[in-house]
């Protein structure tokens, strides 16, 4: 087995040390101005990446993050385990009985979000493919790509957001987090439709067959997967060292998952999201292991993810105003609309119909995700990255103002 | 507090168990009790009926048999209706099977579609069940305020000696996992915050609550709440559990079962279901 030499081990620790301490001191900064840590997280990595110290210490960043490969491929694999276990964790977020108790309501506000954003994304990216930066070779994709990325909410920022405004526990907060949680689940199934469209030109499985396995997937990972979790689990809280064993042995199932689904085609992120979801819906995993779990990949991977998309993109080089304007105002409209009119759907009142579109248009997650998967897929340019990552950051800097403006509305 | 108690009858070898149980209840409540079978009416089981009611000393005035044909989930509840029943008795099996939970049985059908409040009994007896340890569900749903008032009335007609409200802190870990962006007092300040909420939620329900001699005490969890009330109560060994049920079950809830239906499948103890 090759294994890495001296320089590249030191220099793989200082890549890591250098993220995580940037991304501390962003979070940090981003914590003392109320905003989500995400936030400080991506301006860290904007910071570290080409776009600062590449320009104002080239030879610095150059050593950092570009001087051996090796390095950069063993960090390269950290930031794939990091993506795999934040889609574990937004898996362990989607509580089906909160979804449950709010019944159609969330479903309505959950579909017509995704659906207006994704219409017009499509549209857009469709109609004028070279302004915004999609590969016209693979259009219909590309497109979908778009309109899925900016149709996506991020549910732990939302959390948070709701938290922060005591909005958390209300009956406005709830129906959010349940539509949120909806907008996970369908998008990471259209997402992986998607994707099965995109390699039915190149030998993939096909449309018809990805829908299929994806749809089994998840329906047997939460019914026989969920009943086999149900039976492992108390074993394991009781045999076991506890959460060491826990822990352990989740992330292990859901490195499996995630596996099999790369295996069968759909991308290894679904399969790590699914094993999430039927592994937090167990009623042995304990809130505190959800927490645990949380704390250990929220401060420790994520970071490394997010601080990792501004090694990949120069934000300054390849920033380009008209298409980050278009991508941040279509985003925010279309988003915001469409859970809007979701809700007025529900006959939700009007105020907390705003609250609800505010809230489910903030974003900061699982947007960057796919929104980097497309850019590393040549399905997007660097232009179109860098307008749904700012659109990311506007989106969750201004919707926690903004609902709490809403909640003030004398409507 | 209940005007009309019916006990759905099916001569099984719990039958005089059951009439001992509901008969104790009567008396307790001072209610009407009506008696509902679901089959052909034979001279044999008119006059088993008989001599159970004679046996157990059931007030002939007070006392209503039905004898209905058909489906008898339909019929029961179509009799509960009509005689305008507040509490239906039933018995329960403490464990049911994976094979039958999805196809689903009489007892849970008429659980499900009730339109009044049905008390479930795990072991009914002749020398009849003690509620003398009650645990009420408090996480705050839209019928809980009603769960409770009607928990502590029937407590108070049993006498029960403990009532324990437990109380569910909504989605605990994400909240905590978000929380963790904050210092370490900020932190244990959330965690505190999230506990009083809770019990705070209970205190405002009680505070205009005629308790009586009742021992209340409130218990906070973090996790989904029927699970942690089956815990709770095979913890505390509980004898009554209170719940609420307020929706209609639909396809998806056999497929994925949760809350009341969790419940249903491991019975901890007896379960008293409120109606809306």
């Amino acid at each position: 087995m090759e294994t890495l030499n001296h320089k590249e081990v030191i220099n793989l620790l200082l890549q890591l040390a250098a993220m995580l301490i940037m991304a501390r001191v962003f979070a940090e900064i981003a914590r003392k101005l109320k905003q989500p840590a995400v936030v400080g997280e991506i301006l860290a990595g904007i910071v570290l990446g080409p776009t600062i110290l590449g320009s104002l210490m080239p030879g610095f960043q150059e050593y950092l993050f570009g001087s051996h490969e090796m390095s950069n491929i063993a960090l390269d694999g950290f930031v794939q385990i990091s993506v795999v276990l934040l889609l574990f964790i937004a898996g362990l977020e989607v509580e089906l009985q909160i979804v449950w108790s709010q019944g159609k309501n969330a479903l309505k506000i959950a579909v017509a979000s995704m659906v207006l954003p994704i219409i017009a994304g499509f549209v857009v990216a469709y109609a004028f493919p070279e302004f915004l930066g999609v590969n016209i070779n693979d259009r219909i994709v590309a497109s979908t790509f778009f309109g899925l990325a900016i149709g996506i909410t991020a549910l732990a920022v939302v959390a948070r957001i709701l938290m922060d405004l005591n909005l958390f526990k209300t009956q406005t907060g709830l129906l959010i987090i349940a539509a949120a949680m909806i907008v996970d689940v369908l998008g990471w199934i259209v997402f992986s439709v998607i994707l099965s469209l995109s390699e039915s030109g190149s030998g993939g499985l096909g449309v018809w067959p990805t829908i299929g396995l994806t749809l089994a997937f998840t329906l047997i990972m939460l019914t026989i997967g969920k009943g086999l979790i149900n039976k492992t689990l108390p074993w394991v809280n009781k045999k076991m060292a506890w959460p060491g064993g826990l822990l352990s042995l989740s992330l292990a199932i859901c490195f499996l998952a995630a596996s099999f689904t790369e295996f069968i085609g759909i991308h290894a992120i679904f399969g790590a999201f699914i094993i999430g979801v039927a592994l937090g819906d167990s009623e042995y995993l304990t809130e505190k292991a959800k927490e645990i779990l949380h704390q250990f990949i929220n401060n420790i991977f994520a970071p490394i993810f997010f601080v990792s998309i501004g090694l990949k993109v120069n934000f300054i080089e390849s920033f380009d105003l008209g298409v980050t304007g278009v991508i941040v105002i279509v985003g925010l409209l279309t988003k915001y609309y469409g859970a809007y009119f979701g809700s007025r759907l529900a006959q939700i009142p009007r105020r907390e119909s705003i609250i609800v579109g505010f809230g489910l248009s903030t974003r900061g997650s699982m947007d960057i995700i796919l929104g980097l998967i497309a850019l590393e897929s040549g399905l997007v340019s660097d232009s179109l990255f860098i307008g749904l990552v700012i659109l990311a950051l506007v989106s969750s800097i201004a919707s926690g103002p903004l609902m709490g403006w809403a909640g003030r509305l004398k409507i | 507090m209940y005007q009309k108690i019916a006990l759905a009858i099916a001569f099984s070898p719990r039958i005089e168990a059951l009439i001992a149980e509901v008969k104790r209840l009567v008396l307790l409540f001072d209610s009407e009790l009506v008696l509902i079978h679901v089959g052909v009416k034979t001279p044999e089981l008119e006059k088993k009926l008989n001599e159970l009611i004679e046996k157990n000393q059931c007030d002939p005035a007070k006392t209503k048999v039905l004898w209905k044909e058909g489906k008898p989930v339909k019929m029961i509840l179509q009799a509960c209706r009509e005689e305008k029943v507040d509490l239906l008795v039933a018995g329960a099996l403490k464990q049911e099977g994976l094979f039958k939970y999805y196809m689903g049985s009489v007892g849970r059908k008429i659980i499900r579609k009730s339109p009044c409040s049905v008390l479930t009994l795990i072991e009914p007896r002749v020398k009849t069940s003690e509620f003398s340890r009650v645990v009420i569900n408090g996480t705050q749903l839209e019928i809980t305020p009603q769960v409770i008032k009607h928990g502590l009335e029937f407590s108070k007609v049993v006498k029960a000696d403990q009532v324990s409200i437990l109380n569910e802190i909504k989605m605990y870990g994400l909240q905590m996992g978000t929380a963790s962006e904050d210092s370490e007092e900020e932190i244990a300040h959330t965690r505190r915050q999230l506990v009083q909420n809770e019990i705070d939620y209970v205190e405002q329900i009680l505070k205009d609550l005629d308790k009586g001699k009742l021992k209340i005490n409130i218990k906070v969890t973090g996790g989904k709440w029927a699970v942690e009330l089956a815990r709770f109560c095979e913890k505390t060994d509980a004898n009554l559990l209170v719940v609420g049920d307020e929706r209609k079950l639909n396809f998806f809830d056999r497929i994925f079962p949760h809350d009341l239906e969790e419940l249903l499948s491991t019975l901890p103890c007896n379960l008293l279901i409120v109606k809306k």
